[in-house]
């Protein structure tokens, strides 16, 4: 059996049904006697949001993994949820196609879990996020109705977009059970250039990196004084990375293009101009190394167990020079280090803070209190992802209630009116 | 006759002048771009802001009136028609573009500012509002959101959900709410998600933030014409199939050419069965490559001759005669009913046969002129309506053309919306269990049922007996166009 532990909690049961109406009855089930039910894909991203209030089955969906449709003519494919994004990536790389995204832990998340969780990737900026790609859902909604939403081709407007509202609910609404994408052409090439700088890089100037000609499909600065270091790092101090040959390195910024080569290859060299004027020095990666590259520093938010604090941090992108600060001073008044992965052009930080072998739980909640003082006028946010875990019942996760939150709690109240999915982790929880 | 108290209560919240009804000021609002049924509001309204929009909500509320947003009124699906009667808001006044954002490439606009203005004013910075329907030129931003309107450039740039970020919704208890926000992925759900493309059943949309999109380096338009429709849409189906995606790839067939190129002199070969119009955009290295692999595959498809527009003057005459297309159609016919569903690219061939077979069995003209990359069909039926019975036959002819749509693993609408001339239909595509989930959804933002009500899904059993049928005999007996 796997591991379904969640937080330290463990169910009483878990199913691993077949097809979505086994979902869907499951669902029925379970609203019937307040079983509380935790839909699991490959389990990447359970981190998320707060453990459970209570647990009663695990709903394992990676049984609910076939193709249901792929039409390569018409870009348009769709799958179950439990399918793994990797497993997809193969069957669409054949008719030279793809997702154009780069979640954390790509390989093996399922697309359902993927889809919950909200997660994108660094190739979201010149692609846009999944909610772009996704035409169409089958939900089991927490009472066990099974619906549908959206359609098998590129328009529709008939209909709400139900769907959208369970990107990112951590299946606090509904099961997905099957979504439909339409799926792009794979680019010719992509590839990358580092830029590296001496002193912290000088993210206002960097604008200049995604102005004409230049259309990155992926940007992302490192700063912070911390580091992801090479190999495992036992002091509590650093983060560690799998990777021991990691280029991921503080004061770099990455820029990836894709295209047809002589377009990339003029890209590459107006990026390489532009970074020298400012002070870098440049280094084109080898196309070959691309793809790994990226995976790792995709990967940047995916939870480490080294007594750190993951974040996720946005603002509106022409703030992202005072979230990048208010990350890294905020840390840096307390004695912490810090490390902030900032996807400039979107406004998206993953940052890692790390407290010190024995932290205090009233200390970060006091530093997050902080930051998002500092994120409110900005109009921004910032979510706690990952923490040791015996701080997560004491931590602020989600920060403040939306201003719609009566909205969404209303919301949750008909389409999972007994509390049974994922029950106390999301935003907006009762009382 | 509206209450005198109602018209009392609205003179107070927006000054006499912003409150219209007499019979002649509200026959100006009794249709949309659709003209399938006509309906009386009791009274319009022409709020200043999002505060007057709220207060006008309250006062319908207490006096259990509907609430009719309304833009430029080209929806095509009947969808800002008071259809039970209430309160109609315009939102002509609220056209200012309030800022736009450069560095950010965003822009905050009021909802009635229309499409195309806001693409001359974001001109200076190289930047340009994405979806292009072919009415921008007069309808309004808030009406895209509302619609989630499409346009030919759709294709490559995402329709109008992928291109708003936040809004400002005023609900029906006159409540207001913020939705989304220019910070991406903020915690809490997608509720703006769901709002882009209700059509108006969920809130007013009284202010937008939207995103503005970097001009291409580069632009190159071309037409190819064929002797055949077959050979054009399979052309289409090609150019996809090799991972092309063009900025825009349109069609238009037989009739329609000529009727265009009547009214605009760009050069559409009329006589041609069919053409091309594609645009490709991005670097000049990039459309290098693009046009050779475009070109080639018209020609392997049959086109007898591709044309490059030599000229911005060129292209933007090909684009006005594409985009005032359902105009020129009124040369051949009077009076037209368009339908927009949507197949899979793959099956264009077999469906527009389809689309002529059955305008030929109902004795209609049928004009096919559309965002082919898509597969988002826009069978535009024509005929005069003094002929006796033509208006039935058009509506039966419509309602076979989408089950022919859905049939092929489509949709019945890409992007004009479902309103109430397809309100019925929808059946079609989502059971009861589906449609629970979307009242459940409507409730939520609007728990008394005055947001437009009996409009995109049936809300209730009041609307259950407004049969598509039996508003056309309306308009029938009213004189109207269908
Ligand atoms: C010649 C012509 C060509 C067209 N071409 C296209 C095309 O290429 N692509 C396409 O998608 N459509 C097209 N349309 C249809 C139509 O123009 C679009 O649906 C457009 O988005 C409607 O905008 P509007 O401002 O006219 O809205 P209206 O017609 O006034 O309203 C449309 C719907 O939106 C609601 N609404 C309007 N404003 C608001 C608001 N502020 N808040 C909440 N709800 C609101 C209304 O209640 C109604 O349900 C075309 C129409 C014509 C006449």
């Amino acid at each position: 059996m796997r591991p379904y532990t969640l937080h330290g909690m463990n169910p009483d049961l878990f199913i691993t049904p077949a097809s979505a109406e086994e979902v869907a009855a499951t669902l029925r089930h379970a609203a019937r006697t307040g079983a509380a039910v935790v839909p699991w894909g490959a389990g990447l991203h359970q981190h998320l949001g707060h453990g459970p209030a209570r647990y009663e089955i695990a709903l394992d969906m990676t049984r609910l993994h076939r193709v249901v449709e792929y039409s390569p003519p018409d870009l348009v494919l769709t799958v179950e949820a439990g399918a793994r994004l990797g497993d997809v990536q193969a069957l669409l790389a054949q008719q030279s196609q793809w997702l154009p995204w780069n979640p954390p832990r790509g390989a093996e998340a399922t697309i359902g879990g993927l889809l919950a969780a909200g997660a994108s990737g660094p190739l979201r900026l010149g692609y846009g996020p999944p909610r772009d790609w996704t035409l169409g859902m089958r939900v089991a909604l927490g009472d066990g109705r099974l619906v549908k939403s959206g359609a098998k081709v590129v328009k529709n407007v008939a209909g709400y977009d139900a769907h959208k509202l369970h990107l990112g609910a951590l299946g606090t609404l509904g099961v997905i059970v099957e979504a439909t994408f339409k799926v792009a052409p794979l680019p010719e090439t992509m590839q990358t250039i580092v830029l590296r700088f001496r002193e912290p890089p000088p993210l206002p100037a960097l604008a200049v990196l995604h102005e004409p000609p230049l259309a990155p499909v992926s940007l992302v600065a490192q700063t912070g004084d911390g580091r992801l270091t090479e190999g495992n790092d036992d002091s509590g101090i650093s983060g560690s990375i799998q990777n021991p040959k990691s280029k991921i390195q503080n004061g770099w910024v990455a820029v990836r293009f894709a295209g047809v080569r002589a377009a990339v290859a003029r890209q590459l060299q107006v990026a390489a101009q532009r970074g020298v004027e400012l002070g870098a020095i440049a280094e084109v990666l080898e196309s070959s190394d691309d793809v790994a590259f990226w995976e790792e520093l995709a990967d940047v938010p995916a939870p480490r167990n080294d007594g750190s604090l993951g974040l996720r941090a946005g603002v509106a992108p022409g703030h992202m020079v005072q979230l990048a600060q208010l990350l890294e001073t905020t840390a840096q008044r307390r004695g912490w280090q810090s490390f902030s992965s900032c996807y400039l052009g979107l406004g998206l930080a993953y940052s890692r803070w790390w407290p010190g072998p024995e932290p205090a739980a009233d200390a970060i909640a006091l530093a997050l209190a902080e930051l998002r003082a500092g994120l409110q006028p900005l109009g921004g946010y910032a979510v706690v992802e990952d923490c040791p875990s015996a701080m997560r019942p004491t931590l602020d996760i989600w920060g403040p209630a939306p201003g719609s939150a009566r909205l969404m709690l209303a919301l949750r109240e008909r389409w999972n009116p007994s509390e049974v999915l994922n029950p106390g982790r999301y935003v907006c929880i009762k009382g | 006759m509206p209450k005198p108290t109602l018209i009392t209560e609205l003179n107070a919240a927006l000054g006499p002048r912003y409150v219209l009804h007499r019979p002649e000021e509200l026959m100006l609002y009794e249709y949309d771009g659709s003209a399938l049924d006509q309906a009386t509001p009791e009274v319009v309204v022409v709020p200043s802001s999002t505060a007057e929009v709220a207060a006008v909500a309250r006062i319908a509320q207490a006096h259990g009136l509907p609430l009719v947003a309304r833009g430029a009124g080209t929806g095509l699906a009947g969808g800002s028609i008071a259809d039970r009667g209430g309160i109609v808001v315009s939102l002509a006044r609220m056209d200012r573009i309030l800022s736009i954002n450069p560095q950010e490439r965003t822009a905050v606009v009021q909802p009635g500012v229309v499409n195309v203005e806001l693409s001359e004013r974001a001109a200076p910075f190289g930047l340009h509002f994405a979806p292009d329907p072919s009415s921008q030129k007069s309808s309004t931003v808030g009406g895209n959101a509302a619609a989630n309107a499409g346009g030919p450039h759709c294709l490559k740039y995402g329709v109008t959900t992928n291109h708003v970020l936040a809004a400002t919704l005023v609900l029906s208890d006159g409540s207001v709410v913020q939705l989304g926000g220019s910070a991406p992925d903020a915690p809490g759900y997608d509720l703006l998600g769901a709002v882009v493309g209700s059509e108006g059943t969920l809130g007013i949309v009284t202010e937008l933030t939207v995103r503005l999109t970097a001009n291409p380096e580069d632009v190159r338009t071309f037409l190819a014409i064929y002797d055949t429709m077959d050979g054009a849409s399979s052309s289409v189906a090609a150019i996809i199939a090799a991972g092309i995606i063009p900025a825009a790839l349109e069609m238009l067939v037989g009739r329609g050419i000529t009727a265009v190129e009547e009214s605009v002199r760009a050069g559409y070969p009329a006589g041609a069965a069919a053409v091309l119009l594609i645009e490709l955009d991005g670097l000049h290295e990039e459309l290098q490559v693009q046009q050779e692999q475009v070109v080639a595959l018209c020609r392997e498809h049959g086109a007898s001759e591709v044309r490059v527009a030599a000229d911005p003057v060129q292209r933007a005459k090909l684009w006005a005669g594409r985009k005032g297309a359902l105009a020129a159609c009124a040369r051949i016919a009077p009076h037209y009913h368009i339908q927009d569903g949507v197949v899979p690219r793959s099956k264009l061939i077999e469906v527009l046969r389809q689309t002529e077979e059955i305008a030929a069995r109902y004795h209609l003209i049928v004009v096919n002129i559309f965002h082919a990359g898509d597969g988002n069909l826009h069978p535009l039926l024509l005929f005069d309506m003094r002929e006796p019975g033509v208006r039935a036959r058009a509506i039966a002819a419509g309602e076979e053309l989408l089950r022919a749509c859905v049939a092929a693993g489509g949709t019945i609408s890409g992007e004009h919306g479902i309103g109430l001339e397809k309100r019925d239909y929808i059946g079609w595509m989502f059971n009861a269990d589906d449609l629970s989930a979307f009242a459940d959804l409507r409730a939520v933002f609007d728990g008394a049922g005055l947001m437009n009500p009996c409009k995109l899904v049936p809300s209730g059993s009041s609307c259950a007996d407004i049969r598509m049928a039996k508003g056309a005999q309306r308009a029938l007996a009213a004189g109207a166009w269908v």
